[in-house]
């Protein structure tokens, strides 16, 4: 096994107590969130800076993936789901009244575990979130789905074929397409759930590199129960376990030297 | 463990994995061998409509000529023929060999002179069914007779003896009192009274009309004779004819006929008189059809065409309807005796055979050698006896449904006495003379409209709630509905249709503004309500939970329905001048029946919503949430993601879901049956009824009589609903895999 140390890379260090307002997306506050009368999250208060990778990782159930649906109001779906606390996108408090979910979502896109392609071509797929708009112009929408899908390194393989199904793509292919879809609407933070977790290697390695040349433009926060992966892309890894954040800090010292027992059990395989 | 301890414990394992195998793919089979059961048991039943008409010799023999034939003629179980001669004499004789009986063929039963010392000028022959001759006299006089036999069954043994019947007396009847020889000659008779007519050879046309009274002491029947004499007749005469109901008399000279109406013999009157024959080509002969409404009419060049009458314009008229292309010169046309086929003869001994209403030639053939002088169709048109010098030929006819072919079920067909080529079905009357309309036009019409209204109230309502179900109302209020919309498909169709028929059927007829006014104002209706929930203080909102505020639409519901009926009467005579069935009628020409396509569509409709509301909300359901999800993540409102995502994706399963629906308002038999008023017209008026073919099946089978062609064509009725019902479900079933195969590959 290749040890986490050889994975990392370095990286600029920032001060996440004192982070500055400029540098924020984003910043939870005292978060607590309910299922029923089940409390899942306790208490989570953090900043994520802008531009850079965040990783949440954690044993199965530590509430990382429901900490990350908070941040776009996917948790609103779930019957029974109560939340105390706040989230601040650029200072603005999401779960305000006056917030509107719909164009909450257009600024904060999501990608989830598995590839979900829509039932239509690729090109179709890409400008989906631009038709939603009300987007018509031919032109800006053909620029709009080059653009996203060279950032999501797709361009080559699909350019000749835009019009047939997303069914017809490699798994890899289609979580790439995926992420092209939710970057062609220019969102500012891109959520990222497990998003290799039903790729093979080659395609996980493609994606990774990907996430990493995002961060150029956008805002992500990744999801992942693999801590190489963790190790490999983010700059920033926040540890869970139990609904609770029990470390936070800049990956390298995370990973090399953890400030709390529970992440150096988890780090170094003793549970999770 | 070792090894061959697995082995024999998965033997038992192994045997019940083969047998739910074998038992699986057995009842798979069994089910595609029931179906193909019913479908090559339902054309076996149908197929001898199809068939053309067969003509068989069964025996030939002869009868030693003594004088020139006028005419013969086969009694009804085709076991003696009769022929009449120049002789006035009148011989019957066997024409089947039967050693049980002691019978040979050609073996005389009778002579019979009729008369001596007359010398015969001319001979008639009245319709085929009433079974009367008429020799006529060179001094003027006519003798009218009929053959009769008596059928006995000594020793449970069939015998027939034949013996004739001097319908009016033995003494000749007086024709021309001038005593001139009558060259042609008529006879025909009806309840009351029975017509000669007569020509004679110094040109006159005598009608007598005898009447016969029974005297109150003898008991004897006295017949009085009636002569009139027509005015400025046409010469020469080559054929007089009489209509069964003694009001036409169509007298044929060379090409051209003349008409008369003879209903009032005191005011005898010429009402047309027209070229008949075909083109290029002289007529040769005339003959009337059984029920003699039709006058056909044969030509040199093998053109036989029918003529009836018909409402024009002008008053009614006899047109020319169709024609038939023989090919061989017609000598004679002799129609069957009760039904609107003929058979023509030509001089080379070729005989065809052919229906009228169904334009069809169901045989043309050459059916011995030589040619034949006289030819009979026995009463039951399963034999055909011919005659040539002194030999006869008996022939078996197989002609069981000469009615039926594909054009005359499928196309418009011009039958007597209607004004045009028309689709009707109108199997069974009262009236002997009556024909049978078998076209299965008006009730697949009927089957489709009733399923096209049924489909128009059903699939907005079933897919409507399908979607809210599946995709906005909360779990607990689904697992409520959606059992209790599903339960509806096992109301027995029977109640539907009689609620429909006997309740909602007067309901709507009296509250017709009130109902379409409900159609109209709920889903105005509903959406204001919608509206208005959304200016609600939020307390009173939010005290509903998620996807419960549904349940406030149902006193929206019943307001609407209350304010519709209760306005249904002011409406009345606001809108429709207090009489919305006069006003449809009157002001805008639309027919209303109480029992009609709006009651059909809304009680099938009920019959069909949870047919289409289960596959179809089970389809939505489905719809994986990721796909729902991705969309929202995406920045969607639900609906754009309904729309543009969850229908899509569900698609094929909406289509099926539809599908079947439609195909179950197709086979729909109860409520149809007893909510349609059945009337088998073509029209799409909602406020009219119609006849489906199932309703069609039910309604008919039963008085049906087994293997003849309404029987046959009831089983065809239910072949084109299988065929229906079968197309429906293949095409639902291949758009559905191309559906799926688009977009729901996940």
């Amino acid at each position: 096994m290749i040890s986490i140390e050889t994975q990392l890379r370095d990286v600029q260090r920032v001060d996440l107590a004192n982070l500055p307002e400029e540098d924020t997306e984003l910043s939870i506050n005292q978060l607590n969130l309910y299922y029923a009368d089940k409390q899942a999250l306790f208490d989570i208060t953090m900043r994520i800076p802008k531009n850079q990778v965040t990783a949440f990782i954690g044993p199965s159930g530590c509430g990382k993936s429901t900490l990350l649906r908070c941040i776009n109001r996917m948790n609103d779906l779930v019957d029974d789901c109560r939340i105390d606390g706040e989230v601040l996108l650029k200072q603005k408090n999401i779960y305000a009244k006056s917030v509107d979910v719909a164009a909450l979502r257009r600024n904060i896109g999501m990608v989830f575990q598995r590839p979900n392609p829509f039932p239509k071509s690729i090109y179709e797929n890409v400008i989906y979130g631009l038709r939603l708009q009300g987007i018509k112009d031919k032109r800006v929408l053909d620029e709009a789905a080059e653009k996203a899908l060279r950032a999501a390194a797709l361009w080559k393989e699909v350019k000749d074929r835009l019009n047939d199904s997303a069914f017809g793509l490699s798994g890899g292919q289609q979580q790439r397409l995926v992420i092209a879809r939710a970057i062609a609407i220019e969102p500012q933070v891109l959520l990222l759930d497990e998003p290799t977790s039903a790729l093979d290697p080659i395609s996980t390695l493609t994606v990774e590199e990907l996430i990493t040349s995002l961060k150029e433009q956008y805002t992500v926060v990744i999801v992942t129960h693999n801590m190489q992966q963790a190790a490999r892309v983010s700059d920033q890894t926040a540890f869970m376990y139990m609904g609770e954040l029990i470390e936070y800090s800049d990956t390298n010292s995370l990973f090399t030297t953890p400030s709390k027992k529970q992440t150096e059990d988890y780090i170094t395989g003793r549970y999770g | 463990m070792s090894s061959e301890l697995t082995l024999s414990s998965n033997k038992s394992r192994k045997i019940k994995d083969k047998i739910a195998r074998y038992g699986v793919t057995l009842g798979g089979l069994l089910v595609l061998a029931a179906l193909l059961l019913i479908f090559f048991y339902l054309l076996y039943v149908v197929a001898p409509i199809f068939r053309s008409a067969e003509i068989h010799n069964q025996t030939s023999f002869n009868i030693p000529h003594q004088a020139q034939t006028l005419a013969i003629g086969v009694e009804e179980q085709v076991e003696i023929a009769y022929l009449f001669d120049d002789s006035s004499t009148a011989r019957f004789f066997y024409v089947q060999t039967d050693n049980t009986k002691n019978q040979t063929a050609g073996q005389e039963i009778a002579s019979i002179k009729l008369l001596d010392d007359h010398r015969v000028s001319t001979f008639a022959q009245s319709m085929a069914a009433r079974k009367l001759y008429a020799y006529g006299f060179e001094n003027g006089s006519a003798l009218v007779v009929s053959p009769k036999f008596t059928t006995s069954f000594p020793n449970n043994i069939r015998h027939i003896s034949a013996d004739i019947n001097y319908v009016t007396g033995q003494t000749p009847v007086e024709m021309d009192t001038q005593g001139h020889a009558l060259t042609q000659l008529a006879v025909e008779k009806n309840m009351d009274s029975l017509y000669l007519v007569a020509a004679t050879d110094d040109n006159r046309l005598l009608i007598n009309s005898l009447s016969s009274e029974e005297n109150f002491m003898t008991g004897e029947i006295e017949w009085s004779s009636d002569i009139t004499e027509i005015e400025a007749i046409p010469h020469p005469i080559s054929q007089i004819r009489l209509s069964s109901n003694l009001a036409y008399m169509f007298v044929l000279s060379g090409n051209h006929l003349f008409i008369y109406n003879i209903r009032d013999l005191t005011d005898i009157s010429l009402i047309q008189d027209m070229d008949v024959n075909a083109d290029d080509a002289s007529v040769t002969t005339m003959s009337l059809l059984s029920g003699a409404s039709s006058i056909m009419i044969g030509n040199d060049n093998g053109i036989i065409s029918q003529w009836f009458e018909i409402r024009t314009e002008a008053g009614r008229q006899f047109v020319k309807a169709r024609e038939f292309d023989n090919q061989h010169s017609v000598s004679q046309i002799v129609p069957e005796f009760y039904r609107k086929s003929f058979f023509t003869l030509s001089n080379d001994a070729t005989v065809g055979i052919y229906f009228t209403t169904s334009d069809a030639e169901l045989f043309n053939d050459r059916i011995q050698q030589g040619s034949i002088e006289h030819m009979s169709v026995a009463p039951r048109s399963n034999a055909l006896l011919t005659q040539t010098d002194d030999s006869f030929h008996l022939f078996k006819v197989d002609n069981e449904h000469p009615e039926v072919t594909w054009k005359a079920l499928w196309q418009k067909v011009w039958y007597e006495g209607y004004p045009e080529p028309d689709y009707v079905w109108q199997s069974t009357s009262a009236d002997d003379e009556f024909e049978s309309k078998f076209s299965l036009v008006p009730i697949s019409f009927g089957t489709i409209k009733a399923a096209f209204y049924a489909m128009l109230f059903a699939v907005p309502i079933a897919l409507a709630a399908a979607i809210y179900t599946a995709y906005f109302m909360s779990p607990g209020m689904r697992q409520t509905v959606k059992p209790t919309i599903e339960i509806m498909e096992a109301l027995p169709t029977v109640i539907l249709g009689f609620l429909a028929g006997l309740w909602l059927a007067p309901v709507i007829e009296n509250n017709l503004p009130g109902v379409l006014m409900f159609l109209l104002l709920t889903p105005v209706g509903i959406v204001t309500a919608a509206y208005v929930w959304t200016f609600t203080p939020e307390k009173i909102r939010l005290s509903f939970r998620d996807g419960w505020d549904a349940v406030l639409l149902i006193p929206v519901v019943l307001v609407c329905a209350y304010i519709s009926f209760a306005l249904s009467p002011e409406l009345e005579i606001w809108f429709f001048d207090g009489d919305t069935r006069a006003f449809l009628t009157n002001e805008l020409g639309i027919g209303f029946d109480q029992r009609n396509s709006l009651v059909v569509g809304i009680a099938m409709g009920f019959a069909v919503i949870p047919t289409i509301f289960s596959i179809a909300e089970d389809a939505i359901f489905s719809v994986p949430k990721q796909l729902s999800n991705g969309s929202l993540a995406l920045g969607a409102t639900p609906w754009q993601t309904l729309t543009r995502v969850v229908l899509l994706t569900a698609s094929p399963g909406i289509f099926s879901a539809v599908m079947m629906g439609l195909g179950r308002a197709v086979g729909e038999t109860m409520i149809v049956l007893m909510a349609t008023g059945n009337t088998p017209i073509m029209d799409w008026n909602i406020f009219e009824g119609m006849r489906t073919l199932s309703a069609n099946i039910a309604v008919e089978m039963p008085e049906s009589e087994v293997g003849s062609s309404h029987y046959r064509i009831l089983f065809l009725a239910a072949f084109v609903l299988f065929i229906f019902t079968f197309l429906f479900n293949t095409v639902a079933e291949f758009v559905r895999q191309r559906l799926r195969e688009k977009y729901s590959d996940l």
